[in-house]
């Protein structure tokens, strides 16, 4: 379902919309963030490359992780490098982010960096100006789809170290004049949740259609090292995704790692997590299922004799036993064959009388 | 590590041409490093020997208890006793007057060894008066030839002056110091006026600076001048034949900053009150009567070594011999009374660590 | 002395074919975590398993001078002072390095430039290691501007992949575990592939077990991975020229 989320990504924005927008919020328990931004980001480019999607081109913003090992990724996948170039632009935030590399190199006390030749890539050297950030994303995304009504993707690796940079207000504005422009078909991004308070958490959630979240996989198991080692192997994958009828569709995925390929199972035990969020949160289980319910039923309460079929006459209290055959104040249970429920039929000899308080209401049963 | 524990070597011969080992107050320890004695036997003997050359000790203090204090003076004293130069900040308008609390050699009568038998045989005199000997004589230590690695300190007998006026001691107040850099400058040439290390060392130098982060003073706010302060301190102590020894109230700090500062620390030692008619403790602690507080060891210096050094105990009671010199003592739990059980055992125990 | 690989050794892995690792060591106050820095120096310097002549380590010291390591690592038997000769160990003494207020381009891009100076002139086929033996000390040279220390551990992280180098940082996880809101080590955690934590036991520090690691193998990310295990979990004690790395219990 993972690739529901890609394939929302694909079909991109409609005329007049927004763009679609995906956030991917990961946490420093479950290393595999970086992971599932470039599984859909490998996704989106398969769809791009073979001309399925919306979007024609896609602008990579890339923070944390040089442009080589993207390229190397794009290899892995099977995905032809070299033809990257009609499809993809890769904006380097990741070599200089300061241009101190290019003061350095003014000072002559370093050399020339290197420059990634697989990939088209263009380094920003000040990524602290958002603004010309924001220009050099369009220029790059126009370059490869033109000015005309075709539209491209931006993906952006880590709003952290963007946000790091300069501040959340202007990191939100930025995006938004991403999603609001009429070229860009879709963006997403990826955030390490833990590294922000709630409220920048909150702010980039509300400005995307989509959030996903990777977290480490839930067990009951408590051992501290077991879960280590378990969470550092597979994880989970929450999705919401907000369609536009209204309505939200809510995903939960796990996902492993085989042959340094991530790969998505859905969860056997998949709850409505709406419905659930509905219902309070108790440490007891309140719902029963049918056969809980009907084993339920079968169960001989004590109040119910447990000699079956015989009605039983109990002493109220007020009578000696040789009166017991006076039918009038007798209290009968019954048990009902059909339903498996049991039933008392209570008959009081008069509706004045009051019951006595001073008995042991208890000392009819027989446990 | 054993050997360098016993305290027979403390005792060495002045001759003019000696090795470096024969110089007052300084001694070899492990690993190519020197000791300087902190002016406790007890407290030698658990560090392996001293502290060593080079290392920045820093001492949490308790704000309930002025124990620190006793560290800092015996400290200050063993200096001047081996003439070493001795720079003091603290944040009192008046950090000179200080001097005047430092304790005085103890000078008992059953320790024989100290004294030359001239003096046994021809004078003698109460102790008050023996100041006056001083005066007009060579220190004692210099007197027969011989110099004591570390010595017992008479708490309630002041220093002689001479030590004082004889000696560069260097007093500095913190208050005065709006910003570190003042104090910084007058540490760096402390320590510059050293005789550099080159293979053969001459003499060493103590800094002493008490209540490093009190409230009172101007940079108490400015959590990373005093970091950057100590940190500087650190790496000036260490290229030089000095010691630091730096006293601050951690309760003051914030937790993460007080960490910090216990990752400066070579050496890191802390101060404990230990509370009065405590009938729990006094049932489980021998001693506990004669206690003034508690001292725990929580860092050792690791010069030019890995190996971290691991004591039998981490945590002594600090107690006053017959009321003037002060000695460590290992907590030892009290025989149980056979009669109530051991039932009584503590709840407040936990912050002991025998 | 060619001793089997060690617990530690097998955790790290450092034999693989991945290049431009970044291994951040996690200590407190208890249990100093500068024994694996010497274990390392001495690998990539003295280990008969790489090609040793190829490795080149850059030592940058906040912590500790030089005489300090050199006579730590003597006893372990590799000569500090030879291989400074040789030029396979470049030493930044950082002791009294302070980056003023507005201070960064004096104090830490010097030193990056620095750096990656004798990355450069070294980068011809050879295994280049970064060493800074206390991050935290950085932060208070850089006084306090924990985005400077981000900023210069990012640049240090574009020569992993611009030149394959191996960084290997030493941070103090317990002056940020107050609670205060510090993302500090967690930073530091996104920015590693292996983590490297020193704790005490639980029960205190004996004679016999001076300490647990625990190490956090990311590894396989980018897509390399083995199917080696990637947590590990062990006791040690540090001795003058070794350290025993050994699980629990399983000493007798």
């Amino acid at each position: 379902m993972a690739d529901a989320v890609c394939r929302v990504l694909r079909d991109g924005a409609l005329e007049g919309e927004h763009a679609t927008s995906l956030t991917i919020n990961d946490s420093v328990d479950s290393p595999f963030g970086p992971t599932v931004f470039h599984y859909v980001f490998t996704q989106l480019s398969s769809f791009i490359s073979s001309g399925k999607s919306q979007s024609r081109g896609i602008v990579l913003v890339t923070f944390s992780r040089s442009p080589s090992i993207t390229a190397e990724l794009l290899k892995n996948r099977g995905i032809d490098v070299a033809g990257s170039h009609e499809w993809l632009r890769v904006l380097d935030c990741y070599t200089d982010p300061l241009g101190w590399k290019e003061r350095l190199k003014d000072h002559g006390v370093i050399k020339t960096p290197l420059t990634e030749a697989s990939l088209n890539v263009t380094v920003c050297k000040d990524v602290r100006k958002l603004d010309d950030l924001f220009s050099q994303i369009l220029t790059l995304g126009k370059g490869l789809v033109g000015d005309g009504k075709n539209r491209f993707s931006v993906a952006i690796d880590s709003l952290t170290e963007m946000i790091r940079h300069t501040s959340l207000s202007s990191v939100a504005c930025l995006l938004s004049n991403l999603r609001s422009h009429a070229q860009v078909s879709s963006i997403f991004w990826l955030l390490h949740s833990d590294l922000h308070d709630l409220k920048a958490v909150a702010a980039f959630e509300y400005m995307s259609s989509m959030v996903a979240n990777v977290k480490p996989l839930t067990s009951e198991n408590t051992d501290k090292f077991y879960l280590l080692e378990q969470s550092y192997k597979r994880g989970e994958f929450h999705a919401s995704l907000k369609r536009r009828n209204g309505r939200v569709r809510v995903m939960r995925e796990e996902f492993s790692i085989e042959n340094s390929l991530i790969k998505f199972t859905s969860i056997a035990y998949g709850e409505n997590a709406v419905a659930q969020s509905l219902v309070p949160k108790v440490q007891f289980n309140l719902q029963l299922s049918d056969k809980e319910r009907s084993d339920r039923a079968k169960v001989v309460l004590p109040f119910e004799h447990q000699e079956t079929e015989k009605s039983v006459q109990i002493y109220d209290g007020r009578k000696s036993d040789k009166h017991e055959s006076n039918g009038a104040s007798v209290e009968k249970s019954k048990k009902q064959e059909d339903s498996g429920r049991g039933e008392i039929i209570y008959f009081r000899d008069s509706d004045d009388e009051m019951p006595d308080s001073d008995e042991d209401p208890d000392d009819d049963l027989d446990i | 590590m054993a050997s360098s524990k016993v305290r027979t070597s403390s005792f060495s011969r002045k001759v003019p041409a000696a090795p470096t080992s024969s110089i007052p107050g300084l001694k070899y320890g492990p690993n190519g490093t020197i000791f300087l004695s902190s002016g406790i036997p007890d407290l030698d003997k658990i560090l392996g020997g001293g502290f060593h050359l080079g290392s920045l000790v820093m001492i949490i203090e308790d704000t309930e208890a002025p124990h620190h204090m006793l560290l800092l003076r015996t400290f200050m004293s063993q200096g001047l006793i081996h003439n070493q130069p001795v720079l003091y900040a603290s944040p009192s308008k008046n950090p000179r007057a200080f001097l005047g609390t430092l304790p005085a050699t103890l000078v008992s009568k059953d320790d024989k060894s100290i004294k030359s038998d001239a003096e046994q045989k021809d004078l003698r005199i109460a102790w008050q008066y023996k100041k006056y000997l001083g005066e007009n004589k060579p220190p004692i230590e210099e007197r027969d030839g011989k110099v004591e690695y570390c010595n017992d300190f008479d708490l309630r007998k002041p220093i002689e002056k001479h030590l004082i006026a004889g000696n560069r001691v260097e007093c500095v107040s913190l208050l005065d110091c709006s910003s570190l850099t003042g104090i910084r400058d007058s540490c760096s040439k402390f320590l510059s006026q050293l005789p550099r290390y080159d293979g053969n060392i001459t003499s060493a130098g103590r800094i002493a600076i008490q209540s490093f982060c009190a409230p009172q003073c101007e940079y108490y706010d400015k959590e990373w001048d005093m970091l950057s302060f100590i940190r500087s301190i650190k790496s000036m102590v260490r290229s030089s034949n000095a010691v630091a020894f730096l006293t601050f109230p951690a309760s003051l700090l914030s937790q993460s900053v007080s960490k910090r500062w216990q990752h400066l620390a070579d050496t890191l030692l802390s101060i404990k009150a230990i509370p009065d008619e405590d009938k729990e403790l006094a049932t489980l602690l021998t001693g506990y009567q004669d206690m003034l507080g508690l001292l725990s060891i929580h860092k050792v210096a690791r010069f030019n070594t890995q190996v971290p050094v691991i004591l039998d105990a981490t945590t002594y009671s600090m107690k006053l011999q017959k009321r003037r010199s002060l000695v460590l003592e290992c907590l030892n739990q009290a025989p149980v009374d056979g009669a109530s059980g051991c039932s009584s055992s503590s709840k407040n125990t936990g912050t002991l660590d025998f | 002395m060619n001793r089997p690989a060690s617990l530690l050794d097998n955790a790290l892995n450092l034999e693989s074919t991945q290049k431009g690792r970044v291994v951040l060591v996690e200590d407190c106050v208890e249990t100093s975590g500068a024994f694996v820095l010497h274990h390392l120096i001495k690998r990539f310097l003295s280990s008969p398993n790489l090609s040793s002549s190829d490795s080149i380590v850059l030592f940058v010291a906040f912590a500790q001078p030089f005489s300090h390591y050199d006579r730590v690592l003597r006893k372990m038997g590799c000569n500090l002072a030879a291989q400074r000769e040789t030029k396979r160990l470049l030493f930044f003494d950082m002791l009294m390095l302070e980056c003023p207020d507005d201070g960064v381009e004096g104090g830490l891009i010097a030193l990056y430039g620095n750096i990656q100076k004798a990355v450069e002139v070294n980068s011809s086929n050879k295994n280049i290691t970064l060493m800074i033996d206390d991050i935290s000390l950085l932060e208070v040279a850089a006084n306090g501007s924990t985005k400077d220390v981000l900023n210069f551990m990012h640049y240090c992280h574009t020569l992993t992949t611009q030149f394959g180098c191996t960084i290997i940082t030493v941070l103090h996880e317990d002056i940020y575990s107050s609670g205060d809101g510090f993302t500090f080590p967690l930073q530091m955690e996104y920015l590693a592939d292996i983590t490297i934590k020193t704790e005490p036991l639980i029960t205190g520090l004996a004679a016999d077990v001076h300490g647990q690691l625990t190490i956090l193998n990311k590894g396989m990310i980018d897509g390399f991975g083995s199917s080696k295990g990637k947590i590990h979990n062990f006791h040690y004690k540090i001795k003058e020229n070794n350290v025993d790395y050994f699980y629990p219990g399983s000493r007798s």
